[in-house]
């Protein structure tokens, strides 16, 4: 598995087109993570459900950093970032590749 | 010698700060906590960072603000033992966690406001001394620039007094992390 992280807008689907074309894409996972919250899944299920997709064959999952912002007024959008970030944290220790990607460029950070 | 480790929510910051300190060689671990526990919401999450450091040796201090304190705390639990061995085995290793709460703490404070440039000027002066008191000072500190959202004032003087902290504590330290989805990168050292 290959993850691809960084902010809204910074050419991510891009750069993973480019350099791994023949791949499966899991894209917007933040706004996965965000729905099955909303069906009341709690974090280690909706991970559980990605990896039983994402382990199985070439796939690059792509994710928007969503923590780095001041913390939000309400409750809802507090945990949606802390359980981002709890599921791209044991997503990046299973991905054999992580990029992060500022205005297009993509940095290997593992 | 300060090291910085900067990063979001939930970007695995502290986990790799704490690994930074238990693989040192200092005698004494201690962990600055400055997070006052004023809603059910912090203290689940005091309770979460009590587990993650359960069992590594750390002596937790806690101080909100005037983190000055802490430096008598730790003279009091270090003169108390004694050692002949050599200097690094008796040395401090003190992990502030975090910065984001301190410069909270310090400019909102019993209902009042507080100068922003009175409390960048305080801290670093309060950070420096600590320093020079410690073999080493890590401190950990949020990424919470980057959701380009404009804010009523009193945040947004918070927002520049964090980021103008960060920015100073960087020039001073000897290694300045970021941390993203559990991943280190170096950015100085």
């Amino acid at each position: 598995m290959i993850l691809v992280v960084g902010g809204s807008y910074q050419g991510k689907t891009e750069f993973a087109r480019v350099n791994f074309p023949n791949a499966k894409y899991f894209n917007q996972l933040h706004k996965f993570i965000k729905k099955r919250i909303e069906d009341g899944k709690n974090q280690d299920e909706i991970l559980q459900e990605i990896e039983d997709v994402v382990l199985d064959g070439q796939w690059v999952v792509i994710s928007d950093e969503i923590g780095n912002g001041v913390v939000p007024f309400e409750e809802n959008d507090r945990q949606w970032r802390e359980i981002t970030g709890r599921i791209l944290i044991s997503l990046a220790k299973k991905s054999d590749e992580v990029y992060k990607v500022i205005c297009g460029i993509g940095q290997r950070i593992k | 010698m300060i090291t910085l480790v900067y990063g979001g929510t939930s970007s695995g910051k502290s986990a790799y700060a704490e690994d930074l300190v238990c693989s040192s060689k200092y005698q004494y671990r201690f962990y600055l906590a400055t997070m006052s526990a004023n809603d059910e919401e912090s203290k689940s999450r005091i309770q979460r960072h009590r587990k993650l450091r359960e069992g590594k040796g750390f002596i937790t201090l806690e101080h909100a603000r005037d983190i000055r304190n802490s430096i008598g705390d730790i003279e009091r639990i270090c003169t108390g033992n004694f050692s002949t061995e050599d200097l690094n085995a008796n040395g401090r290793i003190v992990l502030l966690e975090c910065m984001s709460n301190l410069v909270a703490n310090e400019m909102f404070c019993d209902g009042e406001i507080y100068d922003a440039g009175h409390c960048i000027e305080k801290i670093i002066d309060e950070i420096k001394e600590l320093e020079s008191q410690v073999s080493e000072l890590v401190i950990v500190t949020n990424n919470v620039f980057e959701d380009g959202i404009t804010y009523d004032t009193e945040t947004e003087d918070y927002l520049k007094a964090l980021g103008t902290i960060n920015s100073k504590l960087a020039k001073e330290a000897a290694k300045l992390v970021e941390v993203s989805v559990g991943i280190p990168i170096v950015l100085k050292e």
